[in-house]
C-alpha cells in the first residue's frame, strides 16, 4: 500500500518536470538554450502568487471547472498499473473507465472554454470536441486489444500480466497497438501534429484557446491537470508497451520507471521536432490512422494468435 | 539445341534493331519470318518433346498455339512494311518497335512452351512489359497515356496471376516439393493435392488476372482504348499473339482445376463469361470506330473460347482460337486501309477500291467481316456449333439443367445482337457513304492472303483431326 | 521475430496509404521493402535456406535502396509535384482498410485449418495485396501508381516467402529480372515524356 501511494506521489511530482524536459529537449534540438527542468514548478509557484481575475460574464462553472478538470485525472492516477512488483494495484478498472474519466476531464475543460463567452473559447472547445471524438474509439480499441493480449480486461492487472508473460506470439498485434497508442498520446496531450501548446496563434490554438481567460490559481490548476494527463499517458505507455523492470527491488524499479517516462518524453520531443503542425481538417487523417491501427491490432490478435 | 534455334531469330532481330542502316528494315523482317522455321520444325517432332529439361516441354497444344502465333507474326511483319504509308512513323520508332518485338518473342516462346508455372509467368511478364513500349511508337499524347494505362493494368493483371501461381504452388508443395510448379506433374497428382480450397482460391485469383488481361468483365474498355491509341499492327499483335499466351495459361491451369473440382470451376467461368459477353455485346452495339469494334469483338471471342474450353469441348475451343487468331489480326491490319481517309468513318469504308489489289482487298475484308460473325464457311461457325453442343451436353448432366439451358439461350440472344450490329456495319460500309480513293499496298495484301490461306488450312480434314487429338 | 517484421510490413503499407507526400510514399515503400528483406533473411537463416537469404539480400539492395533512390531521382528530374492527394477520402479509407482486413482474414479462414505452418501469414499477404491495389486506385499520379505496383510485387514476395517457404531459385531470379525490366520500361516511358515536352 505504501508503494502504491508512493507511486502516485512520484508521478504527480514528476509530471511538471516531464513537460519541462520535453520543452528543454526540443530547445536543445533547435540549438537554443534549454529551459531548466524545474521550470514547471517555477511557473506553478508564480501563478499561485498571482492575483486571480475572473471575467464578469462567466457563471459559476468557471469557478468549479478547473477542479473538475483536475479531479478525474487524479482519480485515474489511482487506477494505473503498478510500477513495482508486489505493490498494491486496482485490478478491476477497464479501458472504458479510464477513457471515460479522461473524457470527463476533457468535457469540463470544454465547458470552461465555452463559459468565458469569448470567441476563442468556443473555437477551442469545438476543436477539442472534434479531436476527442476521434480519439476515444481508437483509445478504447487500443487498450482493449492490449488487455486481450494480457488476458485481462483490467488495466492494472493487464500491466502486471504483460510484465510476467510478454506476448511474444502476438508481436504484430502488440506493435500495432503501440503505434496507435503513441499517436493517441500525441493527440490527447496537444503535442505538435495536432496542437501546439507553445503558441497563441488563433489559427492553431486548441488547448490554449480554452484557457485563454484563466489567470492565477485556476490557470495553475489547469496546467497541473495537463501535465498530469501527460504523465498518465506516458506511464500507461511505459507499463503497457515497455513491460519490464517490475521484478527489481523498489528503488531500482522506481528508477527504471522514471527512465522509461523520460524515454517516452524524449520520443515525443524528437517526434515533435520532426513534424509540422497539421491543419485542423487533416487531423482526422492522423487519428484515422490510429483507429485503423487499433482495429488492425484487434484483428491480428484474433487471426495471428492461436 | 532446339531452344537456341527458337531464340536465334529473336536475338538476331534484337541486335539488328541497333543498326542505323536503311536496309536494316529488310533484315528485321527477314528475322521475323525466320521464327517460323524452327517452330515448324518443332511441330514435326514426336510429342512431348523436352526442350529444356522439365522446364520447357513442347506438346501438341503449345506447338499448335506457337505455330498460329508465328503465322500471325509474319502477317504483322508484312503489314509493317507499309505502315509508314498510312501513318507517320519515324525510322527510329520502327527500329525500337522491332527491338521490343524481339523481347516480346523471347517472352512469348518461354511462356507458351513452358511446362512450369514460374517460367510461364516470367515469359508472360516479359511479353507484357515489352508491349508497353510498342504502344509508345505512336507519338501521340493518347498513346502515351494508354501506354501508362497498359503498364499499370497489365502489371496488376500479371501480378494477380503470380499471386494465384504462388497459392497453387503452396497448395501442392506438401506432396510434390519444389516440382509443384510443373503443369504435367500437377495434372497427374491433381486429386492428391492436400488443400484443394487453397488451389481453387489460387486458381480463381490467377484466372481473374488472366481475364483482366484479356479484357473481361469488369475491365472491358481498357483493351479497346489501348488498341485505339496504338498503331494497328500493335493491335493485331495484341489480339493475335499476346492473348494466345494468356489463353494457353488458362488452358493449362483450368485443366488442373477441372480435375480438382469441375463444378466450381464451371460455374465461376460460366457466370464470368456470360457477364462479359452481356456487357461487351452492348458495347459493340455502341461502337463507333473499327478499332474498338474489333477489339470488343475480340473480347467476346476470347470469352467464347474460354467458355467452350470449360464446357468440355477443347476441340471447339482450339478451333475457335485458331480462327480468331487469324481473323482478328487480319481485320486489325485492314483497318489501316479502311480508316485511311478520315479516322472513324464507317460508312463507305468498303467503297472506292480500284484495280486488282483493291478488288482482292475488298473481297478478303468482306469475307473476314462475315467470317468473324460465324457465317457458315468460316471455321467459327463449326467451332460454335461444337461449342454450344458441348454446353448443352454439360447442361444435361448438371443439376440445374433448365437454368443452364436458359443461360445458353441468353448467350445466343447476346450473340445475335452482335451479329445484327456487324451486319448493319457491313451494310453501312458497303452501301452508305461516298466513294473515296483508297490505296492498298502489297505488304498488307500479302498479309491478308496469308491469313486467308491459314484460315482455309484450318478447315482441312487433317487439321481438324489434329485438333481433335490435342487433348 | 517473423511476426514482428510482418507487422511492420503491414504497418508501413497502411501508413503509405495515408501519405500525401511523394517522398513520404517513397520512404514508406523503402521501409516496406526493407522489412520484407529482413523477413526473408531471418526466415532463411532459421530454416537454413541459402536461396532465401540471397533473395533477401537482393530485395534489400534493389527494392529498399536502388528503386526508391531511382524513383526519387526521376521525380526530381521531371519536377513532379510533391503533393499527392488520395482520391479516396480519408474517412472512407479508414473504413475500407479494416473491411479489407476482416474480409481477407475470413477469406483465408478455411486455409488456416488446412495448412499448419504460417497459415495466417497468408491472410496478411492477401490483405496486403488488396491494400496495394487500394494504393493504386486512390492515386491518379503516375509515380504513386508505380509505387503501388511495386508494393503489390512486395506482397507477392511476402506470400512467396511465408506461404511456400521460398519459391524455386530460378523463379525468384526471374521475378527480379522482370522487375528490372519493368523499371527499364518505366524509365523509357519517362524519357519519352521529356522528349515530347
Amino acid at each position: 500500500m505504501i508503494l502504491y501511494l508512493l507511486t502516485i506521489v512520484l508521478l504527480i511530482l514528476i509530471a511538471p518536470i516531464l513537460l519541462s524536459y520535453i520543452k528543454a529537449t526540443k530547445m536543445v534540438l533547435f540549438f537554443k538554450r534549454p529551459v531548466p527542468l524545474l521550470q514547471g514548478y517555477r511557473n506553478f509557484s508564480k501563478l499561485f502568487s498571482k492575483e486571480t481575475i475572473i471575467s464578469e460574464e462567466t457563471s459559476a462553472i468557471t469557478r468549479y471547472a478547473p477542479f473538475l478538470v483536475l479531479s478525474p485525472l487524479l482519480v485515474t492516477m489511482f487506477f494505473l498499473p503498478p510500477i513495482v512488483g508486489g505493490a498494491y494495484y486496482v485490478s478491476f478498472v477497464d479501458a472504458f473507465t479510464i477513457t471515460g474519466l479522461i473524457s470527463l476531464s476533457t468535457f469540463f475543460l470544454m465547458l470552461l472554454g465555452l463559459d468565458s463567452a469569448s470567441a476563442f473559447g468556443g473555437m477551442g472547445s469545438s476543436r477539442e470536441s472534434f479531436i476527442s471524438a476521434l480519439v476515444e474509439p481508437a483509445m478504447i480499441l487500443t487498450i482493449f486489444s492490449v488487455s486481450l493480449m494480457a488476458d485481462n480486461l483490467g488495466i492494472g492487472q493487464a500491466g502486471v500480466n504483460l510484465a510476467e508473460h510478454f506476448p511474444k506470439e502476438h508481436m504484430a498485434s502488440y506493435l500495432f497497438a503501440g503505434i496507435s497508442f503513441f499517436i493517441l498520446l500525441m493527440a490527447e496531450n496537444g503535442r505538435i501534429p495536432v496542437d501546439n501548446t507553445e503558441t497563441h496563434l488563433e489559427l492553431t490554438m486548441v488547448h490554449e484557446a480554452m484557457i485563454l481567460d484563466l489567470t492565477g490559481v485556476y490557470l495553475a490548476i489547469i496546467e497541473t491537470a495537463s501535465s498530469i494527463k501527460f504523465v498518465i499517458f506516458a506511464s500507461l505507455f511505459a507499463s503497457l508497451f515497455m513491460p519490464f523492470g517490475l521484478d527489481f527491488i523498489a528503488p531500482i524499479a522506481f528508477v527504471i520507471f522514471v527512465l522509461k517516462l523520460f524515454f517516452v518524453a524524449t520520443l515525443v520531443a524528437v517526434f515533435e521536432v520532426n513534424t509540422a503542425k497539421l491543419r485542423i481538417f487533416k487531423i482526422p487523417n492522423l487519428l484515422g490512422l490510429a483507429i485503423v491501427f487499433a482495429f488492425l491490432s484487434l484483428i491480428t490478435f484474433y487471426v495471428l494468435g492461436d | 539445341m532446339m531452344l537456341t534455334l527458337l531464340l536465334t531469330p529473336a536475338l538476331f532481330m534484337f541486335l539488328v534493331s541497333f543498326l542505323r542502316n536503311e536496309n536494316a528494315k529488310y533484315l528485321l523482317a527477314l528475322s521475323s519470318f525466320a521464327i517460323l522455321f524452327p517452330i515448324v520444325d518443332l511441330f514435326t517432332f514426336v510429342k512431348p518433346y523436352a526442350i529444356l529439361g522439365t522446364y520447357l516441354v513442347a506438346d501438341k497444344l503449345d506447338t499448335y498455339v506457337l505455330l498460329v502465333s508465328s503465322i500471325v507474326g509474319i502477317g504483322v511483319t508484312l503489314a509493317l512494311f507499309d505502315l509508314d504509308k498510312h501513318v507517320k512513323v519515324s525510322p527510329k520508332a520502327y527500329r525500337k518497335f522491332y527491338r521490343f518485338f524481339a523481347i516480346f518473342w523471347v517472352g512469348l516462346i518461354f511462356s507458351i512452351l513452358s511446362n512450369h508455372m514460374g517460367i510461364y509467368w516470367i515469359g508472360l511478364e516479359l511479353a507484357t512489359l515489352s508491349t508497353v513500349y510498342m504502344i509508345k511508337t505512336n507519338h501521340t499524347p493518347a498513346a502515351h497515356k494508354e501506354a501508362w494505362n497498359y503498364m499499370i493494368v497489365g502489371a496488376i493483371a500479371v501480378s494477380l496471376i503470380l499471386f494465384g501461381i504462388i497459392l497453387m504452388y503452396a497448395s501442392a508443395k506438401p506432396i510434390l516439393g519444389e516440382e509443384a510448379m510443373q503443369f504435367d506433374l500437377l495434372l497427374k497428382h491433381a486429386k492428391e493435392i492436400p488443400s484443394p480450397f487453397l488451389f481453387e482460391i489460387g486458381f480463381a485469383i490467377a484466372t481473374i488476372g488472366m481475364f483482366v488481361k484479356m479484357g473481361f468483365f469488369p475491365m472491358n474498355l481498357w483493351l479497346a482504348n489501348i488498341e485505339r491509341a496504338s498503331f494497328y499492327p500493335v493491335a493485331a499483335l495484341f489480339s493475335g499473339i499476346l492473348e494466345s499466351a494468356v489463353i494457353v495459361g488458362f488452358f493449362r491451369f483450368s485443366q488442373i482445376a477441372m480435375e480438382i473440382n469441375y463444378n466450381n470451376l464451371f460455374i465461376f467461368v460460366f457466370i464470368y463469361t456470360i457477364l462479359t459477353i452481356f456487357i461487351v455485346s452492348f458495347l459493340i452495339f455502341r461502337a463507333k470506330d473499327f478499332m474498338r469494334l474489333f477489339s470488343l469483338s475480340g473480347i467476346e471471342h476470347m470469352a467464347l473460347i474460354v467458355l467452350f474450353w470449360v464446357s468440355g469441348s477443347p476441340f471447339a475451343a482450339l478451333l475457335h482460337f485458331g480462327a480468331h487468331a487469324f481473323l482478328k489480326p487480319a481485320l486489325f491490319l485492314s483497318t489501316g486501309v479502311l480508316e485511311s481517309n478520315g479516322k472513324f468513318r464507317i460508312p463507305g469504308a468498303l467503297r472506292g477500291y480500284k484495280g486488282k489489289r483493291g478488288k482482292i482487298f475488298l473481297l478478303l475484308v468482306s469475307l473476314f467481316l462475315l467470317a468473324i460473325i460465324s457465317l457458315p464457311p468460316s471455321p467459327m461457325f463449326f467451332s460454335e456449333l461444337y461449342g454450344f453442343g458441348a454446353m448443352i451436353n454439360t447442361a444435361k448432366e448438371s443439376n440445374h439443367m433448365l437454368g443452364m439451358i436458359g443461360a445458353v439461350l441468353f448467350l445466343l440472344i447476346l450473340l445475335s445482337i452482335i451479329f445484327y450490329r456487324f451486319v448493319a456495319i457491313y451494310q453501312s460500309m458497303k452501301y452508305e457513304g461516298e466513294d473515296q480513293d483508297k490505296k492498298v499496298y502489297a505488304g498488307e495484301l500479302f498479309a491478308l492472303i496469308i491469313f486467308a490461306i491459314s484460315l482455309a488450312a484450318l478447315m482441312l480434314p487433317d487439321t481438324l483431326h489434329y485438333l481433335k487429338t490435342i487433348i | 521475430m517473423v511476426d514482428f517484421l510482418i507487422g511492420l510490413f503491414l504497418a508501413s503499407l497502411i501508413v503509405a496509404l495515408f501519405t500525401t507526400r511523394l517522398n513520404g510514399l517513397l520512404l514508406w515503400y523503402a521501409i516496406n521493402s526493407l522489412m520484407l528483406g529482413l523477413l526473408a533473411l531471418s526466415m532463411g537463416s532459421s530454416i537454413d535456406d541459402d536461396a532465401m537469404i540471397l533473395s533477401g539480400v537482393i530485395t534489400i539492395l534493389m527494392k529498399a535502396i536502388a528503386i526508391p533512390f531511382f524513383l526519387k531521382n526521376i521525380s526530381q528530374k521531371f519536377h513532379f509535384s510533391q503533393q499527392i492527394v488520395p482520391k479516396i477520402k480519408v474517412h472512407y479509407a479508414i473504413m475500407l482498410v479494416p473491411v479489407i482486413l476482416v474480409f481477407t482474414f475470413y477469406l483465408s479462414e478455411p486455409i488456416v485449418n488446412m495448412i499448419h505452418t504460417h497459415a495466417n501469414y497468408m491472410a496478411i499477404s492477401i490483405s496486403s495485396l488488396f491494400l496495394a491495389l487500394l494504393l493504386i486506385m486512390e492515386h491518379s499520379g503516375v509515380v504513386p501508381k508505380v509505387i503501388g505496383f511495386l508494393a503489390l510485387e512486395n506482397s507477392l514476395f511476402l506470400l512467396g516467402t511465408t506461404a511456400t517457404k521460398g519459391m524455386p531459385m530460378l523463379i525468384e531470379l526471374g521475378i527480379f529480372f522482370d522487375l528490372l525490366m519493368a523499371i527499364v520500361v518505366i524509365n523509357l516511358l519517362f524519357d519519352k515524356e521529356e522528349m515530347r515536352i
